[in-house]
């Protein structure tokens, strides 16, 4: 391997550990945030360090500090197989983790006449790795639900078991069409075909392209990550806490965070295969390349338009309302924020300046990767916070109706759908 | 009779709502609004933010930590008649009697003590007292001590406490 490869390689991997571990406090804000704000109140918006609150990030460090803190607890009638309890959650964190590890960030970068992909672990199968080690979570569910030696912890454990066999099978088979319709099992591939235009004005995303296999995806998505509507495995209100409640301290964090990883790599494959990944649509990676003057003089004049509405935004609410006489350090905090911002304006602008004026390809190359890698996690937060708008608007479905719903409805319509895409195919290549 | 009967419309029934997917958006459609509404400009949202914005909605019925009241020379009007002991649902109130010597009464407490950790707050006390003399019109809302028998209030206490809406003697004991 050639020493840009390795740095590629181990950029990427940081990035990806990043991307999946840092957005971990970032998502518990957000959840709890928008589930504050979605119910016209506020969420956790005091813990500062120093005054700096970050609109209530600090929370998620100060939670992670006291569940780490807290006491090694096991229930006294689970005698045996201890190490089981150890053992599943890192099951279920590791790989929603892994699954995470296979999303390209980026376009392929060309250095030196060489093109490496920009994807934590470089492997051209990706949905299959996806499939086979996102499926394995369960697995940490159920030991964690058969050791606790619980009727409610089993209960919940059989029921993540029982819809992972219901959900994965129209995933699988939505999966599969498109797969015939992209014609790889390459998410980079996958992204790259969705960059093209459909009837010259359409973007080629996935969703439209397949707008059944796309919905089905989805929702066997939310299924496979437990979240609502699907948390039955939870289901606090009829199972106490379903799995994990015999489960305390970092035991239980383990579980708690680990459904955040997998609703972060949902969120990236449902970006990745249905709305057309790192790209914009309408823009392909060599349109960016082979017009990088132009997109440079864009990216120079909406980058300041974008900082400006924050800052703006910024000012208007990091303050106290005037009936509260403590301003516990908010004008401060908004102030360095703002001078950090222009200042990383700036920088931003300065390179695109230089690259500009001195064309080089492989600094254009490594701006247009680094502006796909910010359109990605754009994109990846706005769909995690879909996710997190839906678990705030809809209510818990029945039991029996997730199971309905499965075998029922989304596993004929999948493969209903493999039927039409394969005649549609097979019909486009005679 | 049958003019009465109200026909509860059923849902559920036809193809747009069998799909699901239509309500879901519209569900979502509210909650992202709220979202966005506060989002835009969150001093807005209408919370309270305790405790540097204090209630301004405790009216002089609200329940709040109990008082003796006083007579008009500043002297207490309970006349240990034990009548708020008995009402006590929770058993909270302690009195233990002793005789007056300034005339204006046979008896008065020696000792008057609430339990508030026990206390449940539901003003049969007040209701009970024939002289006027336990309210809960402090408007004090909270109560904090650093151990268990800070909470329990003595009659010195309770009678420090002045009432937060106007009224300071008792009524029924000038």
């Amino acid at each position: 391997m050639s020493t840009p490869a390795i740095i590629v390689v181990i950029i990427s991997f940081a990035l990806g550990a990043i991307l999946a571990l840092l957005m971990i406090p970032v998502l518990v804000w957000l959840e709890r945030r928008g589930a504050g704000l979605i119910q016209d109140r506020l969420g956790p918006n005091r813990t500062n360090v120093g005054g700096f609150r970050l609109g209530g990030v600090v929370q998620s460090f100060a939670d992670v500090i006291k569940l780490v803190l807290k006491e090694e607890y096991y229930p006294k009638h689970i005698s045996k197989g201890r190490w089981l309890m150890m053992l599943a959650p890192v099951i279920t964190f590791v790989s929603a983790l892994l699954a995470f590890m296979v999303i390209p960030f980026a376009d392929n970068i060309t250095i030196a006449g060489e093109s490496l992909r920009v994807q934590p672990l470089p492997v051209d199968y990706g949905i299959l790795w996806f499939l086979a080690i996102g499926s394995i979570g369960v697995i940490g569910i159920f030991f964690g639900g058969w050791i606790s030696h619980n009727k409610y912890s089993l209960l919940g454990a059989s029921r993540a078991g029982s819809m992972m066999i219901g959900y994965e099978l129209p995933l699988g088979l939505s999966v599969l069409s498109f797969v015939l319709t992209y014609n790889s099992i390459d998410f980079n591939t996958m992204v790259q075909w969705q960059s093209q235009t459909l009837f010259g004005f359409l973007p080629a995303w996935g969703m439209i392209v397949q707008p059944l296999a796309g919905t089905i995806l989805i929702i066997s998505l939310f299924a496979e990550t437990n979240r609502a509507p699907f948390s039955v495995a939870e289901g606090e209100s009829e199972i106490v806490a379903g799995f994990f409640t015999e489960f305390t301290a970092m035991k239980f964090a383990m579980f708690f965070m680990g459904e955040y990883v997998a609703m972060n790599t949902a969120s990236a494959v449902i970006i990745t295969m249905l709305f057309g990944g790192y790209q914009l649509p309408w823009v392909t990676t060599d349109t960016l390349l082979t017009n990088f003057n132009t997109f440079a003089w864009t990216l120079m004049v909406v980058l300041p338009i974008i900082v400006t509405l924050i800052i703006r935004w910024m000012r208007k609410n990091n303050r106290v309302r005037p009936t509260v006489t403590s301003d516990g350090g908010r004008a401060f905090e908004t102030k360095v924020l703002s001078i950090a911002m222009i200042t990383m304006t700036l920088i931003v602008e300065g390179i695109l300046l230089y690259l500009t004026l001195i064309p080089s390809p492989l600094g254009s190359s490594i701006a247009v990767t680094l502006f796909q890698i910010a359109t990605f996690v754009v994109k990846l937060m706005i769909f995690n916070l879909f996710f997190i708008l839906v678990r705030w608007t809809l209510p818990r479905f029945r039991y029996d109706q997730v199971q309905h719903l499965g075998w029922y409805y989304l596993l004929p319509l999948s493969l209903f759908n493999i039927f039409v895409t394969a005649i549609v195919i097979v019909g486009v290549s005679l | 009779m049958s003019q009465r009967v109200k026909v509860v419309p059923r849902y559920g029934d036809t193809n747009k709502e069998k799909l699901y997917l239509p309500a879901i958006f519209k569900g979502m459609k509210i909650t992202f609004k709220h979202l966005l509404d506060n989002v835009s400009d969150s001093n807005a949202v209408d919370t309270l933010e305790y405790p540097e914005e204090q209630p301004s909605d405790i009216t002089s019925r609200y329940r709040g930590l109990h008082r003796l009241t006083h007579r008009e020379d500043e002297t207490i009007a309970c006349v240990a008649c034990f009548m708020c002991a008995t009402a006590c649902p929770s058993k909270c109130i302690f009195i233990e009697a002793t005789e007056r010597e300034d005339g204006q009464d046979e008896k008065m407490p020696k000792l008057f003590a609430i339990d508030t950790l026990e206390c449940i707050f539901c003003g049969f006390c007040v209701e009970a007292c024939p002289c006027d003399a336990i309210r809960m019109d402090t408007g004090i809302f909270s109560l904090t001590g650093n151990s268990r028998e800070d909470f329990v209030l003595g009659k010195e206490q309770l009678l420090s406490y002045r009432g937060a809406f106007g009224e300071e003697t008792s009524c029924a004991r000038k």
